[in-house]
């Protein structure tokens, strides 16, 4: 923290504050050993793994485990979930644990560095899978910790993702997974009909400067829409990542179910205090 | 004359702008202080959660057949004692030898209820039931979150100590009471809790080779 210097106070006190120091100097140098050590520790540990960055989407598939079909499948199904309850819900495979920390510890700065859950309820869970590991854990933020309590969030992956995946079927446990987590946790919290991403908890502050900018997203929203008819591919959600990691170009009009291409994934700014649970298989 | 008048607006200028910062000063450092308060009262919910486990572990565990019953006394006993060094909830310690025995008292019951864990080890039947897993699982959990909410409070306190130790804000931290916090530090060997694995296809270990010196 940058301090401003100001000679004024400095003429008359600059003495007392010497002397002050002086009187606190052997707890001050213990003070500054131990936070010497927390950052000497920090450092250590951030040079031995790597956060990887937010996903563009609620369900990302590193490792290759699931249809492209299953996967945009899920996506759609947690992005309505935000849309349903608000509640932040990601599923994230990943090929290969890149970290030397225990899984619950590397998980929960990852999910925290995402940012998942909106900021002032703090709803957010994330799945991690890391199939080479044959480890997985679900991170459960703060503000649902009630209703996914550790030992439901261990009977998740416990009894119903573990078994499927131990026979090879990483479909059929993300699904049940993702049904139960969504069970879990839908009457926690009222969704705005929105997700993140599309921008609605942008602009909870006035009413006229609110509607204008719902005129302006309504104008914005058909502009792309119709771009997106016109021409056969676009993005969909205001500001959001960009859309389209797996097929490369974009996407064709009405290819697949739901019909409505890929909803991107925003963070809200949520925070988890080390809730969930995980099991190896 | 207007040299007089030109001197007492100079003063009057040098007051206000004093004025000014001090105010500035004083309400970050309230800021900063509510911050670490309120980060201790989440230290001491989680530590309270993980004692309120405590008699229901005890319990399932006493139920297995003839299970060794000194481990459980241990774990008892550290939990009594944990519940005689109950510091304020709602405001952070200011004296570090009062943090340090609040610390070594959780520590103890860190160390007691690792060693029962590895203890379990040797009853397989005890640790396939569900209120056992259950358990284990809650138990996990309160470790993972005393761990987070204890960094939590350190980067807090960290905060709130750079602005009071710093000049010029630590004259008025002296002037209106704001005094350096004291830290959570690791204890070597003692504070192994949060490292403790429930492994169930390990073999089984003979207990806590990592016990209190």
């Amino acid at each position: 923290m940058a301090k401003i210097f100001r000679p004024a106070t400095v003429a008359s006190l600059f003495a007392t504050g010497f002397l002050d120091f002086a009187r606190n100097d052997r707890r001050r140098v213990a003070a500054l050993l131990v936070v010497a050590g927390i950052f000497a520790s920090a450092i250590v540990v951030g040079a031995a793994e790597n956060i990887p960055p937010k996903p563009a989407g609620y369900f990302t598939d590193y490792a290759g485990v699931v249809s492209k079909e299953a996967a945009l499948r899920f996506n759609e199904k947690l992005a309505q979930f935000e849309r349903d309850t608000s509640n932040q819900v990601l599923v994230a495979v990943f090929r290969k644990m890149e970290s030397d920390s225990s899984i619950e510890d590397y998980t929960r700065r990852v999910a925290e560095a995402w940012g998942v859950g909106q900021k002032d309820r703090r709803n957010g869970a994330v799945l991690f899978v890391f199939v080479e590991n044959r480890n997985m854990f679900l991170q459960v933020g703060y503000g649902l910790e009630g209703a996914l309590p550790d030992v439901t969030a261990f009977d998740i992956t416990e009894r119903h993702i573990k078994p499927r995946f131990r026979n090879n079927d990483y479909e059929g446990g993300l699904a049940a997974g993702i049904d139960l987590i969504c069970k879990a946790i839908r009457g926690e919290y009222k969704g705005t009909g929105r997700t993140k991403a599309e921008g609605e908890n942008r602009s909870s502050g006035g009413g006229s400067g609110l509607l204008i900018f719902l005129v302006c997203l309504a104008i914005f929203l058909f502009a792309i829409r119709r771009g997106r008819r016109r021409r056969g591919y676009g993005y969909s959600g205001m500001g959001g990542p960009f859309i389209g990691g797996w097929s490369g170009g974009g996407w064709s009009g009405g290819s697949s179910s739901g019909g409505g291409g890929f909803s991107g994934f925003s963070g809200g700014g949520g925070s988890f205090g080390g809730g969930g649970a995980g099991s190896s298989w | 004359m207007n040299k007089a008048l030109g001197c007492v607006g100079v003063l009057v200028l040098l007051v206000l702008v004093l004025a000014m910062s001090g105010c500035g000063s004083y309400n970050r450092l309230v800021k900063l202080d509510q911050e670490v308060n309120k980060k201790w009262a989440d230290v001491q919910s989680v530590y309270q959660r993980r004692a309120d486990l405590i008699p229901n572990l005890v319990n399932t565990v006493a139920g297995a057949a003839n299970f060794e019953k000194s481990t459980l006394t241990e774990v008892t006993n550290a939990r009594a004692s944990v519940g005689q060094v109950k510091l304020d909830p709602s405001k952070a310690p200011t004296d570090a030898a009062e943090l340090e025995k609040f610390q070594q008292a959780q520590g103890q019951l860190s160390t007691a209820l690792s060693r029962l864990l590895l203890v379990t080890e040797n009853y397989p039947q005890l640790r396939a039931t569900e209120a056992f897993q259950n358990l284990q699982v809650q138990l996990e959990g309160t470790e993972n979150r005393i761990s987070v909410e204890r960094n939590n409070f350190n980067g807090a306190v960290q905060a709130y100590n750079t602005v009071v130790r710093s000049f010029p804000t630590n004259l008025l931290a002296g002037m209106f009471g704001f005094p350096p916090r004291p830290f959570f530090t690791a204890q070597p060997g003692a504070d192994k809790a949060p490292e403790v694995k429930f492994d169930f296809n390990r073999a089984p270990l003979t207990p806590a080779p990592a016990a209190t010196p």
